[in-house]
């Protein structure tokens, strides 16, 4: 008998058909591709440009003064700015709080700890919109409105920060115990343990949970929409819908450039860490 | 652990119940609240809108389940060909993923303008009114579309992943068994991925009860309510109206919902569910 050799992959079809299928995946790949690629190709544009072939580029309407403009017309780099920073503040407590509570649901022993982990649940579950009345009292009476606080804040203890620690829990349940009770005989207590021997082995996870704090901090809408009335305190999916004359009419050549401005970095930080972005997705996308 | 604890009791469970609370009342967010008892909830089985928001975020949640992962199963299936440049279909299928959810959307708003690219193309090919985004009647079809193709490629990764996983004794066995390519899918891979299938099924549930954003920004909710989901509505209701407590009404009932596809996906994955251990 003759078997094929068994691979997880699966082979590749005979020589005709594999010209169908570069073809096909060609197919595919246009809805995906061609929106960022004229996106890309409109920043460039004039304003009435862009309304013409969506894939002619001659070099009469090449305007990088589109650049410039969303820069020196609006407080853009102010907005970018903002943004990096709620970011840089966002993303590192998310991880360390995410951690911590995910080792505790999945490690100590302690009276409520099922029900807390239901509430866990029910938090990954509750859209931030649907608190978004008693959250916005709290902060009032704090006088936090128009700062960036409320936004920091919600985004560690919103959906996405349930979702991490449920991620990490998940990744904690997976690791053995046997390290704990190493540790233990050492001398480490439960921090020691922690912070030693178990934040060390959760690199993927934690990349994973960095990722989805990263794209949700910089994707948050709905709470600057709420807290945010100064311009210049906006962050950038704001920003991108303030390109209008007076009558409320859009710039789109203005507004899909700033769109570059702010889809560029995510892209170019995912074409460069492809391969691990994927990987550890796929490492604690699986174990439920 | 007690920093988490504290946050979530004060900016989760706290205002979880001040919306229960809330919704009894009528309140402006200027006035003091005045206590209306279940008049809010009554005045629910006879708002139209109300009701058309419902049909909405059902049609719209249906929608993006099936034509989601439907779309990434057979995404998946593809990334996992074994051929030259296949990495590249790869990155390009998970990129929107990590456009910025305005940004995706103001592209697609702007492509389907009425005078846009694709409604011109569309009128050139011989179909006059194709107003697909604002058109009462394609609109919420166009937007789970746009949205299905936001996110996709996330769903689709995790289900490569899992068919990357398959033990390859089992495949091996399938094939000695005299299984063809079609029973050995539907029988033994299918089976072994459900955990997989389980987890892209609640994340892409919730996500899509949740969807606000992109809505948003595509329609505002528009045209005559035709993309309105509740989420939409309670946000009209209360930022737009400013009527707290009938958006407190509504966020009561979109919990409940979410409370109810929750317990059910936890029963259903005990039956559904195949594990190996």
């Amino acid at each position: 008998m003759n078997l094929p050799a068994p691979d997880s992959a699966v082979r590749p079809p005979q020589r005709p058909w594999t010209l169908l299928l570069y073809l096909m995946l060609a197919l595919i790949s246009l809805p995906f591709l061609l929106p960022i690629v004229w996106m890309l190709l409109s920043s460039l544009k004039s304003s009435a440009a862009i309304f013409g072939n969506p894939f002619q580029l001659t070099a009469g309407d090449l305007r990088l003064q589109n650049f410039a403009d969303v820069f020196s017309n609006y407080p853009f780099a102010r907005q970018y700015l903002n943004s990096l920073s709620i970011l840089l503040i966002t993303v590192p407590v998310t991880l360390l709080l995410s951690a911590l509570a995910g080792y505790g649901f999945a490690r100590l022993r302690f009276p409520g700890r099922d029900a807390a982990f239901l509430l866990t649940l029910t938090a990954m579950m509750v859209p931030s919109e649907m608190t978004a009345v008693p959250q916005f009292l709290i902060f009032k009476t704090l006088g936090l409105t128009n700062t960036h606080i409320p936004i920091v804040v919600l985004q560690v203890f919103s959906a996405t920060g349930a979702l991490a620690v449920f991620l990490m829990r998940q990744h904690f349940i997976t690791l053995p115990r046997e390290l704990d009770e190493a540790g233990r005989v050492d001398g480490l207590g439960y921090w020691g343990v922690f912070w030693h021997l178990l934040l060390p082995l959760s690199r993927p996870a934690l990349a994973t949970v960095a990722i989805f704090a990263l794209l949700n901090s910089w994707n948050d809408y709905f709470n600057p929409l709420i807290y945010l009335n100064d311009e210049r305190l906006m962050t950038l999916p704001l920003a991108l819908q303030r390109f209008t004359d007076p009558l409320g009419g859009v710039y789109w050549n203005l507004t899909l450039t700033a769109g570059v401005l702010v889809a560029l970095p995510v892209l170019a930080a995912f074409l460069l860490a492809q391969k691990q972005f994927i990987e550890s997705l796929a490492a604690s996308g699986t174990k439920g | 652990m007690l920093p988490y604890a504290l946050g979530m009791l004060v900016f989760v469970l706290g205002p979880l119940i001040a919306v229960l609370a809330i919704s009894l009342t009528n309140w402006s967010l200027l006035d003091t609240p005045k206590y209306v008892g279940a008049a809010n909830y009554l005045k629910l089985a006879s708002d139209r809108d109300f009701l058309s928001s419902l049909a909405v975020t059902g049609f719209f949640t249906l929608g993006i389940l099936l034509l989601n992962i439907t779309a990434a199963l057979v995404l998946a299936n593809l990334m996992n060909l074994r051929l030259p440049g296949i990495g590249a279909f790869r990155t390009v299928v998970f990129s929107p993923v990590v456009m910025p959810v305005v940004a995706w959307a103001l592209v697609w708003k702007f492509l389907l303008q009425p005078q846009g690219p694709i409604n011109t193309a569309l009128q050139g090919s011989g179909m006059p009114d194709a107003n697909l985004l604002f058109a009462p009647g394609t609109a919420l079809g166009t937007v789970i579309v746009i949205e299905v193709l936001k996110s996709v490629g996330l769903n689709a990764v995790i289900f490569l992943s899992a068919l990357q996983g398959l033990p390859r004794e089992v495949l091996e066995a399938s094939r000695l068994d005299g299984a063809n390519r079609w029973q050995t899918y539907t029988r033994v891979i299918l089976p072994l991925i459900s955990p997989t299938f389980f987890l892209v099924f609640v994340i892409t549930l919730i996500g899509a009860l949740k969807v606000f954003t992109p809505i948003w920004v595509l329609t505002g909710g528009g045209p005559s309510n035709a993309t309105t989901t509740l989420l939409v509505y309670m946000y009209k209701q209360g930022f737009g109206f400013f009527d707290f407590g009938y958006a407190s009404v509504i966020a009561a009932v979109l919990f409940v919902l979410i409370l109810v596809t929750t317990v059910l996906q936890w029963n259903l994955r005990r039956r559904l569910v195949f594990y190996e251990e």
